[in-house]
């Protein structure tokens, strides 16, 4: 009883130096990092005022005459993130059955679309559309190609993941009803993939949004682009409009998906 | 009596080199029920799955009703499998669907697959499936989702899909094992009368053993893949019992 007291003791005052330890650590990676980086509090705080200038004096008012001119790119956001989202859905529902350890064929395969998928998901839109400039010019084309891309290797990796979860037990009862290959999918997988693929494909409608704006910066059309170009003539008033726009579309597909969400699962 | 099922020989061993069925033979004749019983990782399950070729036999046969199911194509397995039900321990209803729906699955061997894809049944089909809940009691349940219902309602559900296949045989994988007691004693009732009345065959694989004394026409007993009792309920003594689960 005694010795497992004192055990106890010995194992709690090395989890406390281990704690001690490890907030070190933390604090002196964050000095060492601010060196080199060059960060400091006061020159944060001498840049603030600044920022606070610019917004105020140089943003506000915004100038809302500049709303019709930007109805048409704000429209082209919108369709680039849904096209994306609905051409990547679609790619990525073929390619995840050969990327789902339960349904794929061949493990080669499914580690090499995995492979693939991983590349096409970790490297950021952004890039994606700067090299995509290069071979086919300025424009929405190149917004959509982009997010397609992205699309293909976040929606492929969570749609595999959601066929491995699939309770087998519900496929294998359909299969012993004597159902062929295509009823099983439709009657037993389907159901059970619905309120899943749904989920994250409005998710990365979503996600298409956000991106859309960045992606538009390098060239990609849509409402990036016009905030690029404004920013670029120093019109801020009209780049102020163009931010609010950004704001108010990406709250709102927030709400509708997060509606349509509830409804649909 | 002509036998409905006849195995011979049948050896199972999986990929991971676990010998399931050693060496097992048995004649099944038509409108038997047969309770087949042995502890945990006999067996029982892999001998089921085998007849209706959800687990690939690793030698020997099994004639289903005229047609070896161990040597049958794709399209032979998936006749063979309409003609032969089978009902779960977990149930395994496809939980987002009614349980209309869950029934009229028993038709998918029927249908051609393009139809039965896409979920087309026809007039007659629906009708029948009504009625078969009817017949379990379950017609006020008919437009539920299958999630909502509870344990013995849901296991209901399952026998009514594997009748609605109109089936020769019945297969039922310890289907009380997740049930209470009192539902448990409902379910075996409903089978067993459901069984004789329409006169098909049925294979019970069961933990208790005063469960398969009671309802059963004859016991099988299974231990490490080889049959080590085969007789009527009443030949199941307890030196019997000793050999099944003993040590």
């Amino acid at each position: 009883m005694k010795r497992s007291g004192q055990l106890l003791e010995d194992l709690q005052k090395r989890k406390k130096r281990q704690i001690w330890l490890a907030a070190a650590g933390i604090v002196l990676i964050t000095a060492w990092s601010a060196r080199e980086t060059d960060f400091s509090v006061v020159s944060v705080v001498r840049g603030f005022g600044e920022i606070v200038r610019f917004i105020g004096q140089d943003f506000f008012p915004p100038d809302f005459s500049a709303f019709r001119s930007l109805i048409g790119p704000a429209v082209d956001t919108i369709c680039i993130s849904f096209v994306a989202m609905v051409v990547g859905a679609v790619l990525s529902l073929l390619l995840s059955f050969f990327a789902a350890a339960t349904t794929s064929p061949y493990r080669w395969l499914q580690a090499s679309v995995r492979a693939v998928c991983s590349v096409l998901r970790n490297i950021p839109a952004l890039i994606w559309a700067l090299l995509l400039v290069a071979a086919y010019g300025l424009g929405t084309l190149v917004g959509t190609l982009a997010l397609i891309l992205t699309s293909v290797g976040t929606l492929t990796r969570a749609y595999a993941e959601i066929l491995e979860e699939i309770d087998m037990g519900q496929v294998e009862a359909v299969r012993a009803t004597g159902a062929s290959w295509p009823q099983v999918i439709a009657h037993a997988v389907l159901p059970q993939f619905f309120p899943g693929f749904v989920g994250w494909s409005l998710y990365k409608l979503e996600l298409n949004m956000r991106a859309s704006t960045l992606i538009g910066m390098v060239g990609g059309g849509g409402l990036g682009f016009s905030i690029q170009k404004g920013l670029k003539l120093f019109q801020f008033q009209e780049v102020c409009v163009a931010i609010l726009m950004v704001i108010v579309l990406v709250l709102t597909t927030e709400f509708i998906t997060g509606k349509l969400r509830e409804r649909l699962i | 009596m002509s036998a409905i099922l006849e195995i011979r020989n049948l050896r199972k061993r999986y990929a991971d080199g676990t010998l399931a069925l050693k060496d097992v033979s048995l004649r099944v004749h038509r409108g038997e029920f047969v309770a087949v019983i042995g502890p945990s990782g006999a067996g029982k399950s892999t001998l089921l799955r085998c007849i209706n070729r959800l687990v690939e036999p690793s030698g020997g046969s099994i004639i289903v009703n005229g047609v070896d199911a161990v040597k049958a194509s794709g399209r032979q397995i998936r006749r063979l499998r309409r003609e032969v039900g089978m009902i779960f321990q977990q149930f395994n209803l496809v939980e987002r669907v009614t349980v209309l729906r869950n029934v009229l699955h028993g038709r998918l061997g029927y249908r051609n697959p393009i139809a039965g894809a896409l979920g087309l049944f026809s007039r007659q089909e629906i009708e029948e499936a009504k009625n078969i809940l009817r017949r379990l009691g379950l017609h006020e349940q008919m437009y539920k989702r299958a999630d909502e219902l509870s344990g013995g309602q849901q296991q209901r559900v399952g026998i009514a899909r594997a009748l609605s296949q109109k089936p020769l045989i019945i297969l039922a994988d310890e289907p009380i094992a997740s049930l209470d007691p009192a539902t448990s004693e409902t379910i075996m009732q409903i089978l067993s009368a459901i069984c004789r009345e329409d006169g098909i065959t049925c294979l019970v694989n069961l933990h208790q053993v005063d469960v398969a004394k009671r309802y059963a026409d004859r016991i099988i007993g299974i231990r490490q893949g080889t049959v080590v009792f085969d007789g009527p309920p009443e030949a199941l003594d307890d030196k019997a019992v000793g050999k099944v689960y003993g040590p």
